[in-house]
């Protein structure tokens, strides 16, 4: 590989940009916006000052969204869903499924659901350097 | 099975809007930026390139050899689009890469684009060019043969006021202060001429090398207003991108204009699916679906079927996987106004529209004599398309409905509808579908490639 195409992807992969753009169209297709410029640019402040203070990154899932979520996995209500399901979860909202703290057979509830995923996307946002 | 692990099927709506939208455009060129750029706050970076919104601005590169004309055709394309013009003068070469990029990096440069005018010369200036990151998005090289050249330069003229070019033959200015003030531009003698042609051939063809994708050489030996519109229509196309794209497709015409041809041919060749809204109907009745018994009575009565029926058929096919990956062609629908509202409201909506136009003596003379054969299928015309062997002749068999009073029914309503769905479907391509039909689908083709107007 020549140097230079080198130290393109070494700085893309140091900077996590294929990830951000990633996330930035999910968001840009989602929403719809009129403006899209405008949209992508109060998306990267918020990233930008989410770091800094405690505003909340530009999610795309929320609380509802979750708690949907949930209920679409638990068929028969039992409250817990297994940890085959819960990893399928994340791959669909595009988090890592990798360093789970958890057992093979375990079942996971509602809160620790929405807990860990949560934890999930804040720590996914929160890689990107301002 | 479980529900979040169903194939992925991305909704109808984010495609049309992310190309209305040029999203993938948009993202590439953020993408550009930081890769040549590679700063330490990409974040801070992208907004500020958001912010600067230049994605669109010209960006263009002027080369060829002595009197060909660059200053001007650079002169009247900076006035024509209102952008900065940059200009060499004898500088060394590792000195020019940094003056560039600084003047570059004016405030009127990035919100305007530049026009760079004989810059680079050879291949180590514009390899110095690319690794600051200038990159033209248009490189325009004007050629004409050596004599030509050299006969032209000894023409050239400068008035030192304005430091505008003239010359003696082609441009000689009005006002006669002016010819009073000109002199001799230097370096002009046959001898000059051609020592700096020769040094341009020697460089020349590496930085056509480096530049290929972007160049179009236009010929300068012609009158300056024609080589001038050349270089404009080429800035104004923009390179194909690589942007994905979904082909919605929909033909409208009278009919024997070749729809059906036409939409056939499309479809074989980048496989797309083809939609013929008659032969939807017809599959629907035959495969006896919910849809298709509803159908049915009016087919056997012959009214025409309900417009909400058929849209629901419409709707239903083409919001199926294979329409949503690979694109679709249509005709045969909408015919008439209220057919395209409900169809735009439905969220049906074709990217590249065509109207095939045919004088309607043709369409008499194309429908009356056609025929098709029942084995296999193939249509056949007793003047265009003739039945190759006797026997495939004697089985011909012509559409009942075309006879020529159905015929003239049928072309009344089409142009009784045709004036509203043309206002309706404003930046369709109209086509002479008077020839040929492979002259046709050439033109369709080129019209579906091209990105749409900007």
């Amino acid at each position: 590989m020549a140097a230079g195409e080198q130290r393109g992807r070494e700085y893309l992969e140091r900077y996590k940009i294929p990830e951000l753009l990633h996330n930035l169209s999910a968001l840009l297709l989602y929403h719809r916006p009129e403006r899209p410029r405008e949209f992508l640019i109060h998306a990267l402040e918020r990233v930008k000052f989410a770091k800094l203070t405690d505003v909340e990154y530009p999610y795309l899932v929320d609380e509802s969204n979750l708690d949907a979520m949930f209920e679409m996995l638990d068929t028969t209500s039992q409250g817990y869903i297994t940890l085959v399901q819960y990893k399928g979860a994340l791959k669909s909202l595009g988090l890592s499924t990798q360093d789970l703290p958890y057992e093979e057979d375990a079942t996971i509830t509602l809160e620790i659901f929405k807990k860990e995923v949560k934890k999930l996307l804040q720590e996914s946002w929160a890689i990107y350097q301002p | 099975m479980d529900a979040t692990a169903r194939p992925l099927r991305v909704p109808p709506e984010m495609g049309i809007y992310a190309e209305k939208h040029e999203l993938f455009q948009l993202l590439q060129n953020m993408l550009e930026g930081l890769l040549i750029h590679k700063p330490d706050e990409p974040i801070q970076y992208m907004i500020s390139h958001l912010k600067q919104d230049n994605d669109h601005v010209p960006r263009i590169c002027i080369l060829g050899p002595p009197a060909s004309g660059k200053t001007t055709i650079a002169t009247w394309l900076c006035k024509q689009l209102n952008t900065p013009r940059i200009t060499q003068e004898k500088i060394p070469n590792a000195l020019w890469a940094s003056l560039i990029q600084e003047r570059l990096s004016n405030v009127d440069c990035i919100k305007q684009g530049w026009i760079l005018e004989g810059f680079p010369e050879n291949r180590d200036q514009a390899w110095m060019l690319q690794s600051a990151g200038i990159t033209p998005r248009h490189v325009v090289v004007l050629y004409a043969p050596d004599t030509v050249l050299i006969e032209r330069n000894l023409g050239k003229r400068i008035d030192p006021s304005t430091k505008e070019v003239y010359h003696t033959t082609f441009d000689w200015p009005s006002d006669p202060l002016v010819q009073q003030r000109l002199v001799e531009a230097e370096g002009i003698s046959e001898q000059e001429t051609a020592k700096h042609l020769l040094e341009y051939h020697r460089n020349f063809p590496r930085v056509f090398q480096i530049y290929q994708q972007i160049l179009k050489s236009i010929n300068a030996d012609q009158p300056c207003a024609d080589v001038f519109s050349q270089v404009l229509t080429y800035i104004q196309t923009w390179c194909r991108s690589a942007a994905p794209f979904t082909p919605r497709i929909l033909f409208c015409g009278p009919p024997g204009s070749g729809k059906s041809l036409q939409a056939a041919l499309i479809a074989q060749k980048y496989n797309i699916v083809n939609i013929c809204c008659g032969q939807l109907l017809k599959e629907a009745v035959a495969d006896k679906t919910k849809l298709g018994e509803l159908i049915k009575p009016y087919f056997d009565s012959g009214w025409p079927v309900p417009d909400n029926i058929v849209l629901k058929l419409l709707a239903d096919r083409l919001n199926r996987l294979d329409c949503m990956t690979d694109g679709w062609v249509l005709h045969g629908f909408p015919k008439d106004l209220d057919q395209a509202e409900q169809m735009e409201r439905a969220g049906i909506i074709p990217n590249r529209i065509f109207f095939l136009n045919l004088p309607s003596e043709s369409v008499m003379e194309r429908l009356a004599q056609r025929m098709i054969d029942p084995v296999t299928g193939e249509r056949y015309h007793a003047m265009y398309k003739p039945a190759p062997l006797p026997d495939v002749q004697a089985r011909l068999k012509q559409n009942p409905k075309d006879t020529e009073e159905n015929i003239r029914i049928c072309l009344e309503t089409y142009y009784r509808h045709a004036g509203d769905l043309a206002e309706f479907y404003e930046d369709a391509f109209y086509i002479n579908a008077d020839q040929d039909p492979y002259v046709v689908f050439e033109y369709i083709e080129s019209c579906i490639v091209k990105p749409s107007t900007v």
